[in-house]
């Protein structure tokens, strides 16, 4: 891999190679390498790699030619588009609607009822009693977890009313509030189809991403659109274990694409604002939004002693007039601390169902791992953690040997390492490092947050894709990340049918983008500090062997039944490390740049 | 590391002034390197310094994932006793071959889906069965899982076909496609694009993993069949070819072309004895193989037995009639012989009438109109591969020229697989062959994946109802591919088509039919394939000729060209 690495002078030549490199120009190399028996085929990609940057040598002229300004030349290349991958992603995901769904489907239909039959005053009291005894029922296995009532705040209510307006045509009887478990076909295709529609947000807010990217960046801008818009995070989530992420992934991108310009950078709060009022788990990326917008809005960027009064008033004015028109009623109702309840309940445990790849994945970890040693150390046991061990799924996650860790402190540390970040952002107030910031943000809440759900990885992958081209640093740094975020997510699915989806689909994106991306990505401007990258090799090597394990063999050895939480465990601790690697390179990354 | 230098070859002085490829219409415009459909797009990264080491599992991923997407919904018999469908048929073959001896498979309670394929498909059902069991054995218990249906089942039938259709059709397909573009200098990238095309083929994908069957297996052999030939060993073609003959009795369609062919190749250009000696023994003794173990079988004591109390098949009261030794019935040729005739009595349904061994009711009557419907569904299988076969068929249709003859002179044709015309062609006749089944999907819920997977398929390949670009005449005179725009007529004819389909979609799905005519919209779709597929045929006609006389007059000109020198 060594000898393609290019210097700086020739990125643009290897971006642009491909457009004006004419498609008969080497037939004769390709075609040798076509079907080429085993014996070389490790060379072989090697041996392309060098015929590419050869020929790159052969058509400099050509390249050059594209950069004098043939606009129309430097677009053809942006194949395939956004539009034509959502086509064809759409026909898949349009297959996938009879495919296994988990009880967030049920849990949006109930909203959809509530929001339907309902007045708004209810809305977020409606719990039902009957709700947890019928998830008794109904989802035996993962009882512990279902809640029916809506957790999510007002402008997603609404989203939710709009949608059942449209549902009262498709089949009245999935807005009956009482219609627990109601999943007629109609119900499923107006679902599904409804995620599949509000996704074309994301597609919308990728396409203005791309747009916005200066041409220089543009292809590299757009393979990380379509690796964004194709993510196995949002097929496996929204589209088979049934969520909304895709639109508001959409929104939250489409607000990082306006705070580029100075001229949207209201609109682009405007719109965080919005998308916190439709899901609070956003949260966790305001402080970022925060200081940029106030260094860069309200403040002179070039001076921080000359504030700029009229764009703070308007500012806040808008923030305050969204917030006031998402919760305003509800306090008028006096139900605030009602929805403080719903949204924020703080009795869950530190630890979700699934282990969420996290730092308490490993602390975890690390306490089953001492129980055994113990003894031997001289550690005091606690006993009653013993008799729960292997319970290690169920959320409240006791520990042996190691001290058991407070909200409080997990907060703590959130905030700690969101704001180590946050004082470069201020510092240095450009675009890149504000997305970089949103990316350490989403990293620290994921990793030391309270309860944290294995899907916020997303939280993560989405904003750094947007940079993860900027140059081969940040990609080595987003790789252990996009392995580890991506198979930390397979448990949500646990179905036969679907385990080839989730295991082909992820590995055919891996394969994919990692190989584009390790084209696109240019040669950074300063020399790697440190062996990150073979670090990252050896960590994607062990991957095959777990997953096979978890997948294969830990069944064939202890049977379904036995040791059942053994491979989560390992699975969470394995994406647990991949994912604090990612961190801990992506940090050195953010400022050595 | 230094880069070491490339091992470079000489490039081929090219014969042609149009580039390798160019004649298939990827790309519209030179100049501004526009593709000219969304799978040209798709593919547009993989033009060049791409390893096929990436692009093939890559490929071989996303058709995989789309054909596991269709094997989510329904399939054939689905929740309808008493007889469900083609899913319980081939259950129950997994059940009866993994319980009982060898030569019970072919008279075990026949009205019960009777075995009635080829004995390949027989032990491909043992296998799977016995595989099977070992998951759980309640799926093929004898007799007691009768209709059996539980998630678990559908996963591990729904795997059975992905993973045979893995083993066989896909390997024979890659390699078939690799040899036959190197064979005619189409450019990798070119090839690239065919494979995802074939690969995607709504009718394949819908009939298989949607309705449930195992045809790709047999496809599957005869395309090695023909890769074998393509690389001139002719025994190995042999081999295949009764491999899908054995598999399923369908594959007779194409033996006429393949024996043609076979027997052209030992007689022309000069007679060649041993070839057809060695053609004949080899085949001889691949059935021999293949009927092996139900013969050995038969000649156990126990199997006399019952053959000789058993009701004799039609064509063993003929034969013995005939013969001119009486046999006893307890005797091994008697029991060698009875076997035989009673496997090609359950083979071919015609020696025992249509409605024979099933009850002669409506459901019944439906049943075999679909079957012949899906007999139409690989004749277009066949319309489409077609495409890039044409031009082996050729010569073994006119027996004049061996295909080592085939890269030089039709190097042109061979290149023009992805061209407009035959995309225009081949997507008309895919699209009319998907439309055919529909009335099939619609009653085993399979309309959503038959819409999505068609409409993809025509949209990938840039064809109606999803776009017009195949139609839309953009040649000037400069433009090489000006060739391959439509005629006019071509045309109106598929624009009238596909008005039809669309057509017929909006009445069957809004008028209902009258009274006393229940099945007329099925008629009507019927017939309108069956139209369609005699001009599908005769177009393929007309290029085979054309192509022939291609080969001659090159042919005649390298003649010319050896005197003068």
């Amino acid at each position: 891999m060594l000898t393609r690495r290019r210097s700086p002078g020739t990125f643009a030549q290897a971006g642009y190679y491909a457009s004006s490199d004419p498609p008969y120009h080497d037939s004769n190399d390709t075609e040798t390498s076509l079907f080429r028996d085993s014996s070389s085929r490790g060379r072989n990609i090697h041996k392309m790699m060098q015929l590419d940057t050869i020929e790159n040598g052969m058509t400099d002229t050509d390249v050059r030619e594209v950069h004098a300004g043939n606009w129309a030349a430097s677009m053809a290349e942006l194949y395939p588009s956004l539009a034509q991958c959502a086509i064809v992603a759409g026909a898949l995901k349009v297959l996938l609607f009879p495919a296994y769904k988990s009880t967030d489907f049920e849990v949006h239909r109930n909203w959809l009822a509530i929001t339907h039959s309902l007045p708004i005053q209810e809305w977020y009291y409606e719990v039902g009693v009957s709700d947890s005894s019928y998830a008794a029922v109904i989802f035996t296995p993962k009882v512990e977890n279902v809640r029916m009532d809506p957790r999510l705040p007002p402008f997603f209510a609404v989203f939710e009313w709009l949608l059942s307006q449209a549902a009262a045509y498709i089949d009245p009887a999935m807005l009956v509030v009482k219609n627990l478990g109601y999943d007629s076909w109609e119900t499923i295709y107006f679902q599904r189809a409804t995620v599949i529609l509000t996704e074309l947000v994301l597609a919308c807010a990728l396409s203005k991403y791309i747009k916005s990217t200066p041409l220089a960046h543009k292809q590299a801008a757009h393979v990380a659109a379509l690796s964004i818009f194709l993510s196995p995070g949002l097929f496996i989530i929204d589209h088979i274990h049934f969520q909304y992420n895709g639109f508001m992934y959409g929104i939250l991108v489409l607000s990082i694409v306006l705070a580029r310009k100075q001229s949207t950078l209201l609109l682009s709060g405007i719109l965080f604002a919005a998308l916190l009022c439709f899901k609070h788990i956003y949260l966790y990326l305001s402080l970022a939004y925060f200081v940029y917008l106030l260094r860069v809005y309200c403040l002179d960027p070039k001076n921080v002693f000359r504030p700029r009064i009229w764009n703070t008033i308007k500012l806040g004015v808008c923030i305050v007039g969204i917030f006031a028109i998402a919760f305003g009623p509800f306090v008028h109702w006096g139900q605030i601390f009602q929805l403080k309840d719903r949204l924020f309940p703080f009795s869950r445990g530190l630890c979700h169902a699934y282990w969420a790849p996290n730092v308490w994945a490993i602390y975890s970890f690390a306490d089953r791992a001492l129980i055994p040693l113990a003894p031997r150390l001289g550690l005091p046991v606690n006993q009653d953690a013993l008799s729960s061990v292997t319970r290690g799924l169920v959320g409240d996650t006791a520990f042996a040997i190691l001290p058991e860790v407070t909200s409080g402190q997990t907060f703590a540390l959130t905030f700690l390492f969101q704001l180590v970040p946050l004082i470069k952002l201020w510092t240095h107030h450009n675009w890149d490092t504000f997305v970089g910031a949103i990316t350490l943000c989403g990293y620290a809440s994921f990793l030391f947050g309270w309860h944290v759900h294995e899907k916020a990885v997303l939280l993560i992958i989405i904003p750094f894709s947007l940079i993860a081209l900027k140059d081969r640093r940040y990609f080595s740094a987003f790789r252990p990340l996009a392995v580890a975020g991506h198979v930390s997510l397979f448990p949500l699915l646990f179905t036969s049918p679907e385990f080839p989806l989730k295991t082909v689909y992820t590995v055919f994106w891996l394969v994919l983008f990692l190989f584009v991306f390790d084209r696109v990505a240019p040669v950074p401007e300063r020399p790697r500090i440190f062996v990150f990258d073979r670090l990252s090799l050896l960590y994607l090597t062990i991957s095959i062997p777990l997953i096979i394990y978890c997948s294969l063999i830990h069944q064939v050895i202890f049977g379904l039944e036995r040791l059942q939480f053994l491979p989560l465990m390992f699975m969470s601790s394995y994406s647990a490390l991949g994912v604090v690697g990612s961190w801990v390179g992506f940090m050195v990354i953010y400022f050595t740049t | 590391m230094a880069p070491s230098p490339p091992s470079h070859r000489p490039r081929k002085k090219r014969r042609t002034p149009v580039a390798p490829g160019s004649n298939n219409n990827l790309i519209l415009n030179v100049k501004n390197g526009e593709p000219s459909f969304p799978l040209v797009s798709f593919l547009w990264a993989a033009r060049a310094g791409v390893s096929q080491w990436l692009i093939l599992p890559l490929t071989l991923m996303a058709v995989g994932l789309f054909r596991w997407a269709v094997s989510l919904w329904g399939y054939s018999g689905f929740q309808v006793p008493p007889m469900h469908g083609d899913f319980e048929a081939q259950r129950h073959w997994m059940e009866i071959t993994t319980h009982l001896p060898i030569f019970k498979w072919y008279t075990y309670d026949l009205q019960y889906w009777g075995l009635d394929y080829p004995p390949l498909t027989a032990y491909h059902s043992w296998l799977c069965g016995k595989v099977g069991s070992i998951f759980n054995p309640a799926w093929f218990a004898l007799d007691e899982s009768r209709g059996f249906e539980s998630a678990d089942l559908k996963v591990y039938m729904r795997a059975t076909v992905i993973i045979s259709e893995y083993l066989i059709y896909i390997p024979a397909v890659v390699t078939f496609l690799r040899r036959y573009t190197r064979m005619h200098g189409v450019h990798a990238w070119s090839a690239s694009i065919a494979l995802v095309a074939i690969l995607l083929q709504p009718a394949t994908i819908l009939v298989d993993h949607g309705h449930f069957q195992y045809n790709t297996v047999m496809l599957g052999l005869f395309v090695a069949s023909l890769d074998a030939i393509l690389a001139g060993r002719m025994l190995w073609a042999c081999i295949f070819f009764v491999g899908a003959l054995g598999f399923k009795q369908m594959a007779l369609y194409y033996a006429p072309v393949i024996f043609a062919y076979l027997l052209g190749v030992c007689f022309f250009p000069q007679i060649k004895i041993v070839r057809l000696v060695n053609i004949a023994l080899v085949t001889v003794l691949s059935f021999t193989l293949l009927f092996a173990p139900l013969l050995v079988s038969a000649t156990g004591i126990e199997a006399r037995q019952e053959f000789a109390s058993a009701p004799q098949p039609p064509l063993l009261q003929t034969l013995l009639q005939v013969l001119p030794i009486t046999l006893d019935s307890k005797s091994i040729p008697y029991a060698l012989l009875y076997q035989l005739t009673q496997t090609v009595h359950r083979i071919f349904p015609f020696a025992r009438g249509l409605f024979e061994d099933k009850v002669a009711n409506a459901w019944c009557a439906l049943h075999t109109f679909y079957k012949l419907h899906r007999f139409d569904a690989s004749l277009l299988q066949r319309a489409s591969l077609a495409a890039t076969l044409a031009s082996i068929i050729v010569p073994c249709a006119r027996k004049e020229r061996p295909p080592s003859l085939l890269p030089m002179t039709l190097s042109l044709a061979g290149n023009g697989g992805l061209n407009k015309e035959n995309r225009a062609w081949v997507g008309w006749a895919n699209v009319l062959g998907s439309w055919t089944m529909f009335p099939l999907l619609k009653r085993e819920e399979l309309r959503v994946p038959y819409v999505v997977i068609t409409l993809l398929w025509a949209y990938l390949l840039g064809l109606p109802p999803t776009s017009l670009e195949t139609y839309h005449s953009r040649s000037t005179k400069d433009d090489p591919n000006s060739q391959f725009e439509l005629h006019a007529l071509t045309k109106i004819l598929h624009f009238v088509f596909y008005v039809a389909m669309v057509a017929w979609h909006v009445l069957e799905a809004f008028v209902p039919p009258p009274a006393g005519k229940p099945d007329l919209w099925v008629v009507l779709n019927a017939l309108i394939g069956a139209g369609g597929f005699g001009i599908a045929y005769l177009w393929s006609m007309w290029k085979l000729l054309v192509h022939c006389q291609r080969i001659a007059r090159e042919a005649s000109e390298d003649d010319d060209r050896k005197k003068k020198q």
